[in-house]
């Protein structure tokens, strides 16, 4: 058995000194989102002091706290704009926004509708766990029919977020979960080098507020429920992206190409 | 089937654990695919089950376990890589 204690990880390099074991769930899927973005900016040979890490509220605005990269979390529902800022003032920077529900889809989704029309070069990466529901009327926006935060079904489909990401001109839409953890690396690699808006969208449970119904077991469970109802269609047209839950998960890449 | 092996590489890997970071999601565990960690039964300083290696002969440094682990406690290197010959 080997146990080394003494050597390093070899992306220690790019974690915040002291931050890890981090503060995430065990069996959340952010933690592995953030090792492969570690892993795609070594990959893809970008200047380490060139990438800017934006991130939001909640969970997901703790990456901006985990990684070394340059990086701040913005005030409620404003990281895209401000991320947006930064980028047009500082053309030669790769700016990296890590999104939840709030910032991306519900109070922020103006942000992201404008800011993704006029075409500013951000890799969003949007962790979508489908349990946001502070307004009554959020809910109908990104969250899913079959668990979640409402005891009985929502009477509402969710969102279709790489169509609408494509309607606004995304010039590079792909779709994972955190277990197809190559896969995702390679498209994070792929969206770093657009000169054009990106998004990526990651589906991954949140362990809290799936325990609290009890639905789908134990938290490695509940990450592979999303693996094993997925299905990989490179190339689909966006319109049939729904999340419908007895059908499964459309996941891959689906738009790529050189905006006009 | 002499042709198709010849020249072809067999990669050797070594699994680290750093045992006192993990929080016992069990991605490595489950995702591994030639089933070389395995969960143990003792307890690290937070209290988690960290994984140890089952099989170490068996890695074959694909290093999926690198990039699953949530808390980056998990890493495997290149062991040793040599060359199929004809047999």
């Amino acid at each position: 058995m080997v146990e080394h204690t003494d050597e390093l990880h070899p992306s220690e390099y790019f974690l915040q000194a002291g931050s890890i074991p981090s503060i995430w769930c065990p069996g959340c899927g952010i933690g592995t989102v953030v090792n492969t973005f570690i892993q795609a900016v070594e990959k893809s040979k970008i200047d380490f002091e060139k990438i800017c890490v934006v991130s939001g509220i909640g969970c997901t605005g703790k990456v901006a706290y985990h990684v070394k990269f340059n990086s701040f979390q913005a005030v409620y529902r404003n990281p895209i704009k401000r991320a947006s800022e930064l980028k047009l003032k500082n053309p030669n920077l790769k700016v990296v926004v890590f999104l939840n529900d709030v910032d991306f889809m519900t109070s922020g989704a103006e942000g992201f509708i404008g800011v993704g029309k006029r075409g500013v070069a951000l890799c969003v990466i949007y962790v979508n766990n489908f349990i946001y529901r502070i307004f009554i009327e959020h809910k109908a926006l990104s969250r899913t029919p079959f668990i979640g935060t409402t005891v009985e079904n929502n009477i509402e489909s969710p969102f279709n977020i790489p169509h609408l990401a494509k309607s606004c001109g995304a010039q590079y839409v792909a779709r994972w979960t955190p277990l197809h953890a190559r896969r995702l690396m390679y498209s994070m690699a792929d969206a770093l080098q657009k000169p054009s808006f990106s998004l990526i969208e990651v589906i991954s449970p949140c362990l809290m507020y799936y325990a609290s119904n009890g639905i789908i077991g134990r938290s490695l469970d509940r990450v592979s429920f999303f693996y094993d109802n997925s299905i990989i269609k490179h190339g689909e047209p966006t319109e049939n992206l729904d999340i419908r839950p007895p059908n499964k998960i459309i996941v891959g890449k689906f738009v790529d190409n050189i905006r006009e | 089937m002499k042709v198709f092996l010849n020249g072809l590489k067999v990669i050797k890997g070594e699994v680290f654990i750093m045992k006192d970071r993990c929080k016992g999601c069990g991605f490595c565990v489950t995702c591994c695919p030639m089933d070389v960690l395995e969960v143990s039964k003792k307890f690290n300083v937070n209290g988690y089950h960290f994984p140890v290696v089952k099989n170490p002969d068996d890695c074959i440094n694909c290093g999926l376990c690198e990039i699953l682990c949530p808390d980056f406690a998990i890493w495997s290197v290149l062991k040793e890589e040599r060359q199929v010959v004809e047999v």
